[in-house]
């Protein structure tokens, strides 16, 4: 589902955020990117939804060298790949049901299908009675599980979160994992980057630890520490 | 379909209220600008249709000494009528001249006439202009045969065409250079309110791009706001066109006197396109360059 082959990331000063990564992600997998702050693992989410290009090296998601993409057939790739951050992205002055079904809206989706589709994934968050609710009138997991359901509308193959706990209680922090969990067991490829130990540590997936730049542990069910 | 037309104009008409202060300053500009492009256009026309019939009355008139060959004088008129700035040339005899005199005479009763056994009257060639710009040329080129037994003299009066003519030029190298500059301005300011906007709406934006929304789903919230932009001083500056048309034609008739100024509705509608089909230009186009910068960030 993901591969990348020999990636390096340059930034014009001439720091390296990646160097020489290789790493294949098969359909399905849950994979936890661990690693200190500047690790390089942001980088390697951005690299995934072509936010960022690779200094060298091939990216290939789904089929497809994000490199050589172009530019108009990128928004079909970000269509198969769902995202969430750890700031949530909710747009405030939209309602649960508006933001989610504004991902939909904007990638030319229209009819019945919106307010269904809008419906199913706020069903699977667990939002339903939220729906005509404001980001601000949400506790943060509740705007966490919004930003989900944004990401899960569009049904994409793919599911990246980038530090979905970082601004969550631990209570919350597990309610949002089962959810992931979830998502994942039903065949969506999840790749989640955190810092949160005792998380990966219960859950025994697979972890790929990145230092400076580079891979310096992929193991199959592995901790947050070697 | 319904809910993307409905996203996209909503995002418009909220770009343009959400910061009223610099959407009025671009209306305002847009319209100065578009008030200038339809004073100039019907100030034109007005001026080519003066040009028109000042050119279809000019006359050179040169007279025939009247001791001249008609055989030279024949050959005098073919001359003139070769000239490609030449409409038509009329050989007036003495008999024909005095004959005109009479007739004016008649219809005048307070022109007194008596017959005298002479007739004092010069026989003339009457020249009517092709291309009015000419004829002073053509003037010097016959006043270069007085003297040479045919022609005895030349009477033009072209100073009105070289006056209108003059500021027609004038008009068209000035009027498109202010254009230039409006529209240059016009779009400075657009960009710029719409690049407010983009900015307004960055969140968004992101969003949009991160669930996969197509560049141009992301751009067209931003035209149409420009477009609107354009709209409404196409509007305003066409409210302002005719309220201005009755005094400002007053003015024109007092400043050139014989202009036979009437607009049919054939060239309002010309006029009425041409003023939307600019706003709708420049405020597309403007909205494009400024979200197209935000987009190649």
């Amino acid at each position: 589902m993901i591969t990348l082959d020999d990636v390096s990331k340059r930034f014009p000063n001439g720091t390296f955020a990646l160097r020489d990564v290789d790493l294949a992600i098969e359909a399905a997998d849950f994979v936890f990117l661990v690693g200190s702050s500047g690790a390089g693992k942001s980088t390697l989410i951005r690299l995934l939804i072509r936010e960022e290009l690779p200094s060298s090296g091939r990216v290939v998601v789904d089929g497809e060298d994000v490199a050589r993409l172009a530019r108009g057939r990128v928004p079909k790739l970000r269509r198969k790949i769902g995202v969430v951050f750890q700031d949530f992205k909710l747009l405030p002055t939209k309602t649960v049901a508006e933001n989610v079904a504004f991902a939909l809206i904007v990638t030319g989706h229209s009819g019945p299908n919106v307010r269904e589709e809008t419906d199913r994934v706020l069903s699977l968050v667990g939002l339903s009675q939220r729906r005509d609710h404001f980001p601000d009138q949400l506790s943060g997991g509740e705007q966490q599980r919004t930003a989900l359901a944004r990401a899960l509308v569009n049904r994409p193959r793919i599911l990246i979160a980038d530090e979905p706990t970082g601004n969550l209680d631990p209570v919350t922090s597990w309610e949002i994992i089962k959810l992931l969990t979830r998502v994942n067991e039903l065949g969506t490829t999840m790749v989640m980057a955190t810092h949160n130990a005792e998380i990966v540590n219960a859950l025994r997936r697979r972890v790929v630890h990145l230092d400076h730049g580079r891979i310096v542990r992929d193991e199959r069910e592995g901790q947050y520490a070697a | 379909m319904i809910r993307w037309a409905t996203y996209i104009g909503t995002a418009a008409v909220h770009g343009f209220t959400r910061n009223p202060a610099m959407s009025l300053a671009s209306t305002l500009t847009v319209t100065l600008m578009l008030t200038l492009f339809a004073f100039f256009l019907t100030t034109d026309r007005g001026l080519q249709a003066a040009v028109g019939v000042l050119e279809s009355k000019v006359e050179l008139a040169a007279y025939i000494d009247d001791n001249a060959k008609v055989s030279d004088v024949l050959d005098m008129k073919k001359r003139i009528e070769a000239d490609p700035a030449v409409a038509r040339v009329d050989y007036v005899t003495k008999d024909q001249a005095l004959q005109r005199l009479r007739d004016i005479a008649a219809n005048r009763p307070d022109f007194a006439f008596t017959e005298i056994s002479t007739n004092p009257l010069p026989a003339s060639l009457e020249v009517k202009m092709a291309e009015a710009r000419e004829a002073k040329r053509l003037a010097q080129d016959l006043r270069a045969e007085i003297g040479k037994g045919v022609i005895y003299d030349v009477v033009d009066n072209p100073q009105v065409v070289d006056q209108l003519l003059t500021i027609t030029r004038v008009l068209s190298v000035g009027g498109v250079a202010v254009l230039a500059m409006m529209l240059v301005v016009s779009l400075f300011v657009i960009v710029n309110t719409i690049r407010i906007a983009v900015h307004a709406r960055r969140d968004e934006i992101e969003i949009m791009q991160l669930v996969g929304a197509s560049d141009w789903f992301v751009r067209w919230p931003f035209i149409l706001e420009g477009m609107i932009v354009g709209t409404l001083g196409a509007v305003v500056a066409l409210a302002i066109l005719f309220a201005a048309a009755g005094p400002v034609t007053t003015v024109m008739l007092d400043f050139v006197d014989i202009l036979p100024l009437s607009f049919g509705p054939e060239f309002v509608g010309q006029l009425v396109a041409s003023v939307f089909g600019v706003a709708l230009l420049v405020g597309a186009g403007g909205a494009t360059l400024s979200v197209r910068a935000h987009l190649a960030k």
